[in-house]
């Protein structure tokens, strides 16, 4: 697919603030990046950086009343989500943008039967079927993802289910009305790596068959490397760099994902030699001082990176640096 | 599940020989038995009636014959657990006795009040869950609104004053003052002559409109906040989230999802209620004038009428044991997670 032609998804400019306590803290600010049809584009960065937010965002969820975005568009299917009527938004989640989520265990209701549960998006969407299809398509999508006798499974309560047999239904349950996009917030990262492993697998095979596109968010840049296409990496709620996945790896540009790869134990490094890690703390988002958010603990950073706010540049590949041409 | 329920119906039974044998035993050794209260009663008696007559020996108006008759009609003759034993056997044949005070079988005493105490025992139940369940609700979705605070403020109004005295404010300002609603009583002198049940419905409920407040602003206060804050945890679950993304709208994902969760401690309770309320608040009866067995189990025990005490103490246990049960298999109902072995 082209990079000209209208992307599937497309976030500009979104910014999203929370009321706290302590005052308005501006969890996004200028987030804009695009979803090709097809694609998975993984967003990274450490905790708090607003991978979450980015999420619950684009599918209006944030936590009302302290949550609210309060700039940007996100235009999905050429209309902007963000205008459209409460109903019609009713419409697009879990029909046409579907979400899992990091805590398997608690994501499903613990006192409603498995079968009730995926049927309940079936009944929303496609309120044409009728009792026997429902009950086809959810066995069907339960033999998809891999889940064993899966007639038995839809009169099973989630506690009666493993974590990774938890993920594998709530990955079903996304996938039943066939969605364009499914968000996918750290679906790995709560369960043991062998399982880790067979979802990521799972997603793969799933995406080749429907050809969904796949926003997967994580922290592991391990996991990215293994799915993504495109990576886009967050830092205190702003975008600071993003690229094709090969171009990021090898030639990353930002201060910031340099530290951050170079995090990554890695099999030629020396065993028990000491792994490069980033100093210092990400502040909290109200004490993000002016200029660029990463300047406290970038070893690079001039006068200029403490008074302004450096842009977000490039073609394909984008950076959030002034200096960044120097590490080209 | 069956077995569990089976195991513990079989526990009722040491749990409850446990229970009466303490009170039992009890009863023996407190001061001023019926015995005695016989003995000064006769005094008394034989003073008013001619302080010239002699007093029995050792100024007793009783003599040893008369004392020993009333020892074995009493069972104090013989060791105290050989006349638990004896009494058990009793019940066993449910015959709980003669109360000493009105010289009735004690069940006859009790099974007359018992209808007046479930009848005001299953109201309160009632519309307590039915203001509180609903409140809790509408409590926890408009969470820090006017209507939140200002509820709040009754609530905690009816849970610091003791219901015995919204009782008697009641009663003062609707009954003696506005005289919209009678002085207490379970209903009318004129009950029997109503020839309709419809006009006995009625005129039960005209009087039980007074104490039923009472008891309810007594227990609604509880529930309201065990309702309210257990619909908001499970509204910040994970699960509810779940649902939304599902593309379900707030106020279903509500209540498909959060709500029933939200019953769970609700149905815990569940139980617990129903002795409290069978045995009704003696302070509240006797306030109204209402026959039941709070007041009958609190003036029994003033009187040191055994026979009664034990009898109200019966009922009490089976229904606080079974009601325990009763509990347990409402959380199974409501919770699929909990699995009795
Ligand atoms: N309900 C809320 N109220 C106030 N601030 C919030 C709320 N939710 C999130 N935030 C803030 O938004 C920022 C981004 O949070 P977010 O959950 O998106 O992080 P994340 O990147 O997903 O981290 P993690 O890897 O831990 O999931 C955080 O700094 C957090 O403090
Ligand atoms: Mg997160």
């Amino acid at each position: 697919m082209s990079a000209s032609s209208r992307p599937l998804l497309e976030v500009r400019h979104l910014a999203t603030e929370f009321d706290t306590e302590q005052g308005v803290a501006r969890a996004l600010d200028d987030i804009s990046f695009r979803l090709e049809a097809g694609e998975t584009l993984g967003i990274v960065g450490e905790s708090g950086c607003g991978k979450s937010v980015t999420s619950l965002s684009i599918m209006r969820l944030l936590p009302k009343p302290a949550g609210r975005i309060v700039g940007g568009e996100v235009i999905f299917d050429g209309q902007d989500l963000l205008q459209l009527s409460p109903d019609a938004m009713h419409g697009i989640r879990g029909n046409r943008i579907a979400m899992i989520f990091q805590e398997p265990m608690t994501a499903l209701n613990p006192v409603y039967r498995v079968g009730h549960q995926l049927e309940e998006a079936l009944l929303l969407h496609k309120p044409e079927l009728d009792e026997r299809q429902r009950r086809d398509a959810c066995i069907g999508m339960l033999e998809k993802v891999g889940i064993p006798a899966p007639e038995r499974r839809l009169k099973e309560y989630p506690h009666q289910l493993s974590g990774g047999m938890r993920q594998r239904v709530m990955i079903a349950m996304a996938l039943l009305c066939d969605p364009d996009i499914l968000i996918a917030d750290e679906p790995t990262t709560a369960l043991d790596v062998t399982i880790q492993a067979q979802i990521l697998q799972l997603l793969r095979d799933l995406q080749r068959e429907n050809g969904m596109s796949i926003i997967f968010i994580t922290h592991d840049f391990g996991v990215i490397a293994e799915i993504c296409d495109r990576v886009v990496v967050m830092y205190g709620g702003r975008i600071i760099e993003q690229a094709e996945i090969l171009e990021l790896f090898d030639h990353p540009l930002h201060p910031y994902t340099r530290g951050l790869l170079q995090a990554i134990p890695k099999l030629d490094t020396e065993p028990k030699s000491l792994l490069k890690t980033i100093p210092g703390m990400v502040p909290s988002l109200l004490d993000f001082p002016p200029g660029c958010r990463f300047q406290n603990r970038c070893e690079f950073a001039e006068p200029r990176c403490r008074e302004e706010t450096p842009p977000l540049l490039g073609e394909g590949h984008q950076v959030r640096c002034f200096r960044a041409e120097e590490f080209r | 599940m069956t077995w569990y329920f089976l195991r513990r119906l079989l526990l009722i039974v040491p749990t409850f020989i446990g229970i009466t044998i303490l009170v039992f035993v009890i009863t023996r050794f407190v001061p001023g038995g019926p015995i005695e209260r016989m003995i000064a009663e006769a005094q008394q008696a034989s003073l008013q009636s001619g302080g010239g007559q002699q007093l029995g020996e050792g100024g007793q108006t009783l003599d040893e014959d008369q004392l020993r008759q009333l020892e074995e009609y009493y069972g104090f003759d013989k060791p105290v657990l050989v006349s638990y034993w004896e009494w058990l056997l009793k019940v066993l044949r449910l015959d709980l006795g003669t109360s000493t005070r009105y010289s009735e079988p004690v069940w006859d005493t009790i099974l007359e009040r018992l209808p007046v105490s479930a009848f005001y025992g299953i109201m309160t139940m009632l519309i307590t869950y039915f203001i509180s369940i609903p409140l809790g609700y509408w409590k926890a979705i408009k969470h820090n609104s006017h209507f939140d605070h200002a509820s709040s403020f009754i609530v905690f109004v009816g849970y610091a004053v003791p219901s015995y005295v919204i009782g008697i404010i009641l009663l003062v300002v609707f009954a003696a003052n506005l005289e919209w609603f009678p002085m207490g009583g379970f209903y009318s002198e004129d009950f029997e002559d109503l020839d309709s049940f419809w006009q006995q419905a009625e005129d039960i409920l005209y009087h039980a409109v007074l104490p039923l407040l009472a008891y309810v602003a007594g227990s609604f206060a509880v529930m309201t906040f065990m309702m309210k804050n257990a619909l908001m945890d499970n509204l910040a679950a994970d699960y509810v989230r779940t649902a939304i993304a599902k593309g379900l709208p707030f106020r279903k994902a509500i209540t498909r999802h959060a709500l029933r969760n939200s019953l769970i401690p609700i149905a815990t309770h569940f139980g617990n209620n129903i002795s409290v309320i069978i045995g009704g608040s003696f302070l509240i009866e006797k306030i109204f004038n209402i026959d039941g067995l709070g007041l009958l189990g609190y003036e029994s025990v003033v009187e040191r009428d055994y026979p009664i005490v034990l009898g109200v103490l019966v009922i009490s246990a089976i229904l606080q044991l079974l009601g325990n049960i009763l509990s347990d298999i409402c959380v199974a109902i409501v919770d699929p997670r909990v699995q009795f072995k």
